[in-house]
């Protein structure tokens, strides 16, 4: 299934103000100020924004946790929760003020001329009631149509948003689709009363990125097709980039930038905007080790701005800008920068001071020699031998005949969506649950054996650096004592040596030693992850599974965490299994990766190779979803694949069901065969390796001569 | 990734060892309570009689300047009977809790943290337990032998054994899929330290606020029990029993079953009220952490 | 779904057969020795041994719970010794009289519980929900027992409104019969009463801050709709499990009540056969009431499992 290159649908006709009207705004939000209250004090969570959405455009809201942007889609739908209250401001929509209405007013405009699409499909549909009911009820509310009306008008809206069998879907409830169906759903359900804005709130943040690429892509083909006006609601650069003419960049509350899409993320003007395009990982020619960072952490206001709300992470900043607030300069009608500084900064890059780092040796030269080596492994979750014969169970196959080895100092990156076994993978190289089948050998020993036998030496050797950096340590405990029991169980006798320890194992990963006795819900998301890292290197580790590591952390830290990462890779020599579903970020840190879809690796090999043909299907599917943040012209058809979940424990290739390429029944009834090229480069498909090197490259700016990658 | 709570955070920067106010709930429970337990602990000292003093001459007295509450129908004073009878409830309630505290939380943390057949043998156990209406389980363990108050005390307690077994049970599987237990394992922590120092301090506060719900059962069950009369035994004052053997003379003298009654009742409003707002103090929102 | 419920069932039956030992052992222990109950006070001890060896008592423990448990299955829950009547009908009359007074005051705490827990849930924070939180407090803050000598001394003695105590059959009229239901029901309403209230209002304010919720709202639903439609029906789940265990604690553990309002149910019984030492009474009414308390909570999981589409579609409960 393939679209031809579909750039940005195009500026609606107001770019020249000189010759035509401007048309009057669809919504246009001026100087709108929210805040959240209670006991403790208030939490500015906006400060006189303004914005405007003209009738067809989709405007991107970006801005990282923190910035407001949801609160200001709430309260323009009047669903501020928790305390949340405007304060002052006009949300004019369509010319009238929204908060001059009634409630009865405003209710009866939600979800008839303005409908919203929140983040989280699986949440957002009642699990109590069918899905063709939840879609037909606005229809019925705002349209006055019969129940009979409504639910033929269901069945069209369900086509319209690409489901197959509209029929079922209508008839079915919630928990019996996957998530990508739901998000349809969600979609048809606001399509339905012919809304003119829709208010999209993160919508594909919790999908896996081919189906995030397919919902994006029915988003921008109906905007388009209805001319809708859109809010969208995003933290995402690159899907911003896809969908949405103009933007608005928030920190802290404040409107920084404002612009078309284009320009604003090529040429920020904002030193804010300009280090968070910066930061952000992505797939290119020179391969870096090291990416530029913002220092500091997110700001929070509780009364109106004083100074500039960016001034205390910003390497430009001067006195000016730590003692006045910052007007909006317009330039235009669209562009605007809140930055005294900008014109003077106009062409200046986010200082880089990383970058020397990226040439500074690693002690261990990657792939000397395997410390990992997993042969043949299989892990099944949930059989069950019950006396009562209903209740046996074959069980679900997470991981089906994997094997792979790390080299000492080698980043092997695991890439899959969901489903796809790869913290299974994980858990199993830690000895945190038993293979069903194969084995693991760890430098040289055999590591269920030696845990089995109930010697932890082993697996003090190998840790973890969790996603959920507030739920991997104990909420009743210091930092320092978090990190002082593994040097206890090390036999580490000395508490005032352990004590020394732990403060230079903090200062290590950037941190100031006095943290260890801070209580982790006192530290901020990027500094608990450092305490994590700084845990994991308590027991001295020669290998150390990242498990998305980076995942919830906002772009800015998420940029620090990495280079910490790489960081410790070059001095200490550590191996990292390196555990994501984000191919920019493995781009980046990864010496190899491994592709796992539906518990089985369909490609492997060194990241260079991998990111160029000949591709697996799958990974050429993976590859072409990754939202970029800069179109080159001459992009690679983007692939979309079916909403489908792999079955894993067939016959056939688990990827069958969903590919573009399907041969024909082989594909279903064989196991594919492996092709090895160059560099230990394997792709397991029926395919002829030939014919899979046809394929056009998906990032033609990746050269084939480049060694780096 | 959403900012759609901001409500919860700390402004500006996160305060250290934040000191939450104290909740009014919690307040007006201690208030309710102190008295009791001060009646509970000094009650023979302060009574105005001597809790079983019988005297013929001012039977079913109605309260007055001499008996505040009145006498009951052998003259004893109901003021001073409720009083000295304090001990009794209250202790029946808080020892039951305690026996079934300590008895169902080691089987709780076996059950939750081994799993396999150990914990479902334990979970079958207590299913079977759990299969017996409560007040039946305590006539039938009370039925074996004379009554006595203390065996009133291990019945309540068997009783609510398995519901502290399956509370912790619970809250140790929760526990244990935690990402910090993942880590005291990955250092090679042993299942005792694990357990007694990575679980069991997550553990006590819902415990804790278990713990002032389930004395309200104990003593409201130990009550009944003693209304029926396979609790405390006369001449004791407590105060099902005492309620019991009102009851003949309700129509006549309602005040002897109106004083212990209310007594009850303040004790079991303190109490849930304490629970309540123990239940807002160790909510971990409520300490600055979110 | 079906076999979720099959295993219930065997599951059930294992439960049962375990509680019957149990039941029986401790019963066995029980003081009174039935065989010089049935003799008499006077009869010498020849008499007494002759006795026993007529109904077996002379044999291991084992084949006297045979014996018994054999009996069960064909529906013979034995003779009582006091009454000198066979058990089964006398059981069967208590029970279906327990039953009456079960299912009004079950119907009346479902309404009266969910009602009130949604409003204050509506209006939480407000006066509504404090008054409502106040009303709950009272109900479980005193015993039941109080409460039914408080009523009692109110609507019997001072007001003569209602009868204190005792039953009529339906046959004498709707009206005698119903009159004597009403106190006893009110006990049971008030004692239950609170959680049920308590509990809805707590899974109420969950699910009002769902994310479905708030969908629901961004759809135009009027607020009427989005509580009873989009609300309730998932609030309800935990509320109904609930509901469905104090059936089974209304059945079984209204001894004190039923013996206040000399109510001629399962409880009372109970009471009356303990105080008599009839064994093979004591053993039939626990047994039969254990065996009601059971189905009522299999009952309340299968009812779980049914309102909830993620186990009746597919889904398996475990």
């Amino acid at each position: 299934m393939m679209t031809a290159p579909q750039a940005r649908p195009a500026v609606p006709p107001a770019v020249s103000p000189a010759t035509a009207p401007e048309p009057a705004p669809l919504l246009d939000v001026r100087g709108l100020t929210i805040s959240y209250g209670n006991a403790r004090g208030t939490l500015r969570a906006a400060s006189d924004v303004s914005f405007a959405i003209r009738p067809g455009e989709v405007m991107g809201l970006v801005g990282e946790s923190g910035s407001g942007k949801s609160t200001i889609a709430m309260a323009i739908l009047d669903l501020l929760g928790g305390g949340g209250r405007v304060e002052s401001g006009e949300i004019l929509f369509d010319g009238v003020d929204l908060r001059r209405l009634s409630p009865s007013e405003r209710q009866a405009l939600r979800g008839d001329r303005i409908a919203a699409v929140f983040q989280d499909p699986f949440t957002s549909l009642n699990p109590a009631l069918t899905v063709g009911h939840q879609i037909a009820e606005p229809l019925i509310q705002h349209k006055g149509l019969s129940p009979r009306q409504a639910a033929a008008r269901v069945q069209d809206l369900l086509a319209e948003v690409g489901i197959r069998d509209p029929r079922r879907v209508a008839a079915a409830y919630p928990h019996e689709l996957s998530g990508g169906m739901q998000q349809r759903a969600l979609i048809a359900t606001a399509l339905g009363c012919e809304p003119k804005l829709l208010i999209l709130d993160e919508p594909t943040t919790a999908l896996d990125v081919t189906v995030e690429a397919r919902i994006i892509e029915l988003l921008a083909k109906l905007c388009d097709s209805h001319r809708l006006s859109a809010l969208f609601v995003s933290h995402n650069l690159g899907i911003v980039n896809r969908i949405c003419q103009t933007v608005t960049v928030l920190y802290g509350g404040v409107v920084v930038e404002t612009g078309a899409t284009g320009r604003v993320l090529s040429r920020p003007a904002h030193p804010y905007a300009k280090g968070l395009v910066a930061a952000l990982p992505r797939i290119t020619a020179e391969r870096r080790h090291r990416l530029p960072s913002i220092p500091g952490t997110v700001a929070k206001l509780s009364g109106p701005p004083a100074a500039c709300v960016f001034a205390p992470r910003c390497p430009f900043a001067e006195e000016t800008c730590r003692s006045q607030p910052q007007a909006m300069r317009m330039d235009g009608s669209t562009d605007g920068v809140r930055c005294w500084k900008a014109d003077a900064l106009a062409g200046t890059p986010w200082p880089d001071e990383d970058a020397a780092a990226d040439h500074r040796p690693r002690t261990t030269q990657p792939r000397s020699a395997p410390l990992v080596e997993v042969d043949h492994l299989r892990k099944i979750y949930g059989a069950s031998r019950s006396i009562l014969p209903w209740l046996r169970r074959a069980g679900t196959v997470a991981v089906e005949d994997v094997s792979f080895t790390v080299g000492r100092g080698e980043v092997v990156g695991v890439v899959g969506e969901s489903g796809s076994g790869k913290s299974t993978i994980g858990r199993v190289l830690l000895a945190l649950t038993e293979p069903s089948a194969g084995t693991v050998m760890f430098d040289g020993a055999d590591l269920t054996q030696q845990i089995a036998s109930g010697d932890q030496t082993l697996r003090r050797r190998a840790q973890l650096v969790f996603q959920n950096s507030a739920a991997s340590l104990n909420p009743r405990k210091t930092v320092g004592a978090a990190m002082d029991r593994p040097l206890v169980l090390a036999g580490r006798a000395d508490a005032e040596e352990r004590r020394r320890t732990v403060a230079s194992l903090l200062t290590r990963v950037g941190l100031p030693a006095a943290y260890a006795d801070r209580y982790p819900h006192e530290l901020s998301g990027g500094e608990r992850q450092r305490v994590n890292i700084a845990r994991a290197l308590a027991t001295d580790p020669d290998f150390v599974v990242c498990d998305e590591a980076v995942s919830a952390l906002d772009v800015s830290v998420q940029a620090n965490i990495l280079n910490l990462l790489a960081e410790l890779r070059d001095e200490m020599g550590l191996s990292y299994l390196f555990i994501t579903h984000d191919i920019a970020v493995v781009s980046h840190i990864a010496d190899r990766v491994l592709v796992v879809y539906g518990g089985t690796i369909c490609e492997e090999g060194p990241i260079g190779r991998v990111l160029r043909p000949p591709y697996h299907p799958y990974t050429e599917a993976l590859l072409s979803a990754v939202p970029r943040l800069a179109e080159d012209g001459h992009e690679a058809p983007r692939i979309l694949l079916e909403d489908a979940s792999p079955a894993p424990g067939g016959r056939g290739c688990v990827f069958a069901g969903r590919c573009p390429r399907k041969l024909g029944s082989v594909c279903d009834e064989q196991a594919p065969p492996v092709h090895e090229t160059a560099d230990g480069h394997r792709i397991a498909c029926h395919i002829p390796l030939a014919t899979l090197a046809e394929r056009a490259a998906v990032f033609p700016e990746l050269a084939d001569g480049d060694t780096r990658h | 990734m959403t900012d759609a709570t901001p409500a919860r955070a700390p402004v500006q920067s996160v305060p250290r060892r934040h000191l939450p106010s104290l909740p009014v709930s919690l307040l007006v429970g201690i208030v309710l309570l102190a008295p009791l337990v001060v009646a509970a602990v000094a009650g023979s000292w302060i009574a105005p009689y001597p809790y079983d003093e019988m005297n013929i001459m001012s039977r079913l007295q109605p309260p007055g300047v001499e008996f505040w509450f009145g006498t009951d129908e052998f003259g004893r004073d109901v003021f001073s009977r409720t009083l000295v009878g304090t001990g009794s409830s209250l202790v029946m309630g808080v020892a039951a809790t305690a026996l079934s505290l300590l008895a169902g939380v080691p089987l709780g943390l076996i059950a939750g943290y081994k799993g396999g057949r150990t914990g479902e043998a334990i979970m079958r156990a207590m299913d079977v337990l759990m299969s017996f209406p409560p007040i039946l389980l305590g006539i039938l363990v009370l039925a074996v032998t004379p009554p006595a108050q203390w065996k009133a005390i291990v019945a309540i307690g068997i009783v609510y054994v398995p519901q502290v077994v399956r509370l912790t049970r619970a809250i140790t599987l929760e526990l244990m899929q935690e990402e910090f237990i993942t880590a005291a394992r990955l250092r090679g922590e042993s299942a005792a330290y694990i357990l007694f120092h990575e679980i069991l301090p997550n553990i006590w506060p819902p415990l804790v606020v278990e713990a002032s719900l389930r004395v309200v059962f104990a003593i409201l069950l130990g009550a009944s029990l003693s209304f029926i009369g396979m609790g405390a035994q006369p001449p004791s004052s407590d105060w099902g029993l005492m309620i019991s053997e009102a009851r003949p003379f309700v129509e006549q003298a309602p005040w002897i079953a109106l004083c212990p009654g209310f007594a009850l009742a303040t004790a079991v409003i303190g109490i849930n009220l304490l629970g309540d707002g123990l239940r807002a103090l160790l909510d971990p929102r409520n300490t600055g952490a979110h | 779904m079906f076999a979720y419920t099959l295993t219930r069932l065997v599951y059930l039956a294992l439960v049962l057969a375990v509680m019957s030992v149990l039941i029986f052992l401790v019963t066995q222990a029980m003081p009174g020795d039935v065989a010089s109950m049935i003799a008499g006070q006077f009869a010498s001890k020849e008499v007494v041994d002759a006795i026993a060896v007529k109904l077996g008592l002379d044999q291991p423990l084992i084949v006297q719970y045979g014996h018994w448990a054999a009996g069960i299955l064909r529906g013979d829950l034995g003779r009582s010794l006091v009454l000198e009547q066979p058990i089964g009908p006398i059981l069967m009359e208590a029970l279906a009289r327990s039953l009456v007074l079960a299912v009004v005051a079950l119907f009346v705490v479902a309404v009266v519980g969910i009602g009130l827990g949604v409003l204050a849930a509506v209006r939480r924070g407000k006066l509504t929900d404090q008054l409502v939180s106040g009303v709950s407090y009272l109900g479980i803050a005193v015993p039941d027992f109080f409460w039914a000598i408080v009523l009692v001394l109110v609507f019997g003695s001072y007001m003569k409104l209602l009868p204190t105590g005792g039953y009529a059959p339906i046959a004498d009229g709707f009206l005698p019969w119903a009159s004597h239901l009403v106190l006893p029901v009110i006990t049971l309403v008030l004692m239950l009463l609170a959680r049920i209230a308590r509990l809805t209002r707590s899974s109420m304010i969950d699910v009002l801050q769902t994310n479905y919720v708030k969908f629901a709202r961004a759809k135009g639903m009027p607020e009427s709709v989005v509580i009873l439609r989009h609300a309730l029906k998932n609030a309800l789940l935990p509320t109904i499990t609930v509901l469905a265990i104090d059936f089974g604690l209304i059945l079984g553990g209204v001894v004190v009540i039923e013996t206040i309002f000399s109510y001629p149910g399962m409880g009372r019984l109970l009471l009356f056969a303990i105080q008599r030492h009839d064994l093979p009474l004591i053993q039939a009414t626990i047994l039969i009431v254990s065996a009601a308390y059971c189905l009522a909570n299999l009952t309340a999981d299968l009812l779980y499992a049914f309102v909830n589409p993620k186990i009746r579609h597919g889904m398996r409960a475990s």
